[in-house]
């Protein structure tokens, strides 16, 4: 269940229809932003729920809330691990999504680290992490 | 196909140096058909796009290159080829890689596999699975897996022209239309579609529509442009067609593959984009045909599929039918009100579609490029709120030879798709090609697959199975029926079964893309008919 605070104000006679819409159509809209803190109950890289990549299931004080965290592996390749009871501040967005919405992040924070996981328009990052010069090299060396 | 789902590709495999290459054991039928090595003789300009993962590190990975093959299996020295990778610290650009030998292999059904041998650093190999639509060319994807590299990613390469490997470029003046798509230098999505003319060694003019990060501009190509030879490496203008352009300020490398075709791929600004430019002839001044179309990008959500078709008639638009694939949600959309196509009378081939689909409350736009009545190029710009709701691009094509059904649906088809699927745990890059025959609207056939995250690499060899459903209809008719897909691959027992949707625009090339309602995968692809 998605804290109140973080619902959209949709009438109701436009539900229906924009919903439909917006889950083929939605954009990501920094001016909709808001920060999410709770704590971790469950984390999957690849969740079996759709939309796809790595999810987060935060303990709000208003109910728990489903966030979608986008390519796991810009998680894995900053070191960024997510384990139950961890405290979390995420700042993102919801989007209508199949019929519902899910909260898509864009930062992730634990502790002192942050993850950026989406850009501002939205899109989730698809590399990620920084590579010592060691990596970097290796990299120059691919055919 | 020809856009791939390039941003879909994700960067960092936990790919193991230590794991040991794969496959094991499945018995297929000796395969039938009219191919063999002798198939694939000559100087041939290849394309993929995919993700790399070495011992030290990780990105997505564009690779363009020219390479000959001997007729007999073997791969001539002489070649060339260039990679561009871009990862969390920033995009590389390997040029002017040497192509010292290699071999190949093409089975009876056109499938087979190919190596190129790199000058340079390790690994020295990479290598493909390939499948031929014609003895000009074919699909392909990258297999290698050795212990310093694992890449993957789908692509095509065509036969190359080598009297047309002019000094000057392109020696008559000619307008193409381009399609380039890729990354921005921040590792945002970004496509470019538009059209220029270029000759002589020059790009004179033209106009483009841009869409970097959910941002859309539109506008003219400055003249000024050069397709030239590289300065840094000028024999292989001339031997492989390998030049460096100069377009709207951005350098690429180009590849002639002859005077209807130049393949491109960007070397300035951290920018990863590829793609192809293609003669344009004959442009339709005002529609009055079917078109089929598919795109593929990014959404706020992740990957993002769109396929459908429409009727259009002077500015009438009808029977459309549009089937989007949001990162695992899949919504099917049919009939639509609102909706008109506009051509461009200033630039020749450039028109608008839009259309309202019944039950949403914000229209699909798109903006195209034909180069010819029947071709072309489409970029996605729907707006929802004034935001841009995708970075998406791709085929369009005029339907011609309809109705489909059993009839004309029939032979070998080259097949390959590309996208996301979940793997061990992650979402991962996924490809595959191979060649099924068409019977009765029942496949059989043959083909590799590489889940980057199958620590045994390419599994090469599945059997394929499948069937194609007309619903009562063949998806034309505007009546809501689409056409279906399913493909089932098999090795070892094991089987996995893909449902699609399916856009026929001839008998000869049918665009898919995958209708899961579950996060397992996201892909899109093509069929394309073997002679």
């Amino acid at each position: 269940m998605l804290a109140s605070a973080l619902a959209f104000c949709l009438s109701a006679a436009a539900q229906q229809t924009a919903s439909s819409s917006a889950q083929q159509l939605q954009s990501y809209d920094l001016r909709r932003e808001v920060s999410l803190v709770g704590k971790v109950v469950k984390f999957d890289a690849a969740s079996g729920v759709a939309p796809m990549g790595a999810h987060v299931l935060v303990q709000t004080g208003s109910g728990q809330v489903d966030v979608h965290l986008g390519n796991a592996k810009v998680l894995q390749s900053s070191h960024f691990e997510l384990n139950p009871g961890d405290s979390v501040r995420i700042v993102g967005e919801n989007l209508a999504f199949s019929g519902g919405t899910i909260f898509a992040a864009r930062v992730v924070q634990k502790g002192n680290q942050a993850v950026i996981v989406r850009n501002e328009k939205g899109a989730p990052k698809i590399v990620g992490g920084t590579l010592s010069p060691e990596q970097t090299e290796a990299l120059r060396g691919v055919r | 196909m020809k856009r791939l789902l390039l941003v879909l590709a994700s960067a960092a495999a936990l790919w193991s140096a230590a794991c040991s290459s794969g496959g094991g054991t499945t018995v297929l039928p000796p395969p039938a058909g009219k191919f063999s090595n002798s198939s694939l003789n000559g100087t041939y300009a290849f394309v993929s796009n995919g993700e790399v993962a070495t011992s030290g590190g990780t990105g997505v990975l564009a690779r363009t290159g020219s390479f000959t093959a001997d007729g007999s299996g073997g791969i001539m020295a002489g070649g060339v080829e260039d990679t561009v990778t871009q990862s969390g610290t920033g995009t590389l650009v390997n040029p002017d890689l040497t192509i010292t030998g290699g071999g190949y292999s093409v089975g009876a059904d056109g499938r087979g596999s190919l190596t190129l041998n790199i000058s340079g650093l390790s690994p020295t190999t990479i290598t493909f699975g390939i499948v031929l639509t014609s003895t000009g060319g074919g699909l392909l994807i990258d297999e290698t897996f050795t212990n310093t590299q694992a890449s993957t990613g789908s692509g095509n390469f065509f036969k190359q022209t080598t009297a047309d490997f002019t000094n000057p470029v392109l020696p008559t003046v000619a307008t193409y239309v381009f399609d380039f798509f890729g990354l921005d230098g921040t590792g945002a999505p970004a496509s470019l579609v538009g059209e220029f003319t270029a000759g002589s060694g020059s790009v004179s003019a033209g106009f483009e529509d841009v869409n970097d990060n959910f941002t859309l501009t539109n506008g003219n190509i400055a003249a000024g442009g050069t397709l030239v030879a590289d300065p840094a490496a000028p024999a292989t203008l001339t031997s492989n067609g390998r030049g460096l352009a100069t377009i709207a300020g951005e350098q690429y490398y180009f590849y002639v593959v002859d005077t209807t075709r130049i393949r491109f791929i960007s070397i300035s600004g951290g920018v990863m984009l590829t793609g192809d430019a293609v003669v344009q002839t004959n442009p339709p001044a005002s529609l009055s045909n079917g078109f089929a179309f598919l795109v593929a990008g990014s959404s706020a959500l992740g990957g993002l599929t769109r396929a459908g078709r429409f009727s259009a008639n002077g500015t009438a638009v009808t029977n459309v039918l549009v089937d989007t694939n949001n990162n695992g949600s899949f919504v099917q959309t049919s009939g639509a009100t609102q909706a008109s196509v506009t051509m461009d009378p200033a630039n020749p081939g450039r028109g608008t579609v839009t259309f309202l689909g019944n039950g949403l409350g914000t229209p699909f736009t798109f903006v195209f490029y034909l180069s010819s009545a029947t071709s072309g190029v489409i970029q996605e710009t729907t707006q929802a709120n004034g935001l841009v709701a995708a970075v998406a691009d791709g085929t369009i094509g005029g339907q011609t030879g309809n109705p489909f059904s059993s009839s004309n649906i029939t032979g070998t088809y080259a097949l390959n798709w590309t996208g996301l699927s979940l793997q061990s745990g992650v979402a991962d890059e996924e490809d595959v090609v191979g060649q099924v025959t068409a019977s009765n609207l029942a496949l059989t056939g043959a083909a590799d697959i590489f889940q980057f995250q199958n620590v045994n690499g390419p599994q090469t060899d599945n059997a394929v199975t499948g069937s194609i459903l007309f619903n009562g209809g063949d998806g034309t008719g505007g009546d809501g029926k689409r056409s279906t897909m399913a493909v089932t691959l098999t090795k070892n027992g094991q089987a996995t079964t893909v449902n699609f949707v399916v856009y026929f625009i001839n008998p000869q090339l049918a665009l898919f893309a995958n209708t899961s309602t579950s996060s397992t995968r996201i892909v899109a692809g093509a069929l394309e008919l073997q002679p």
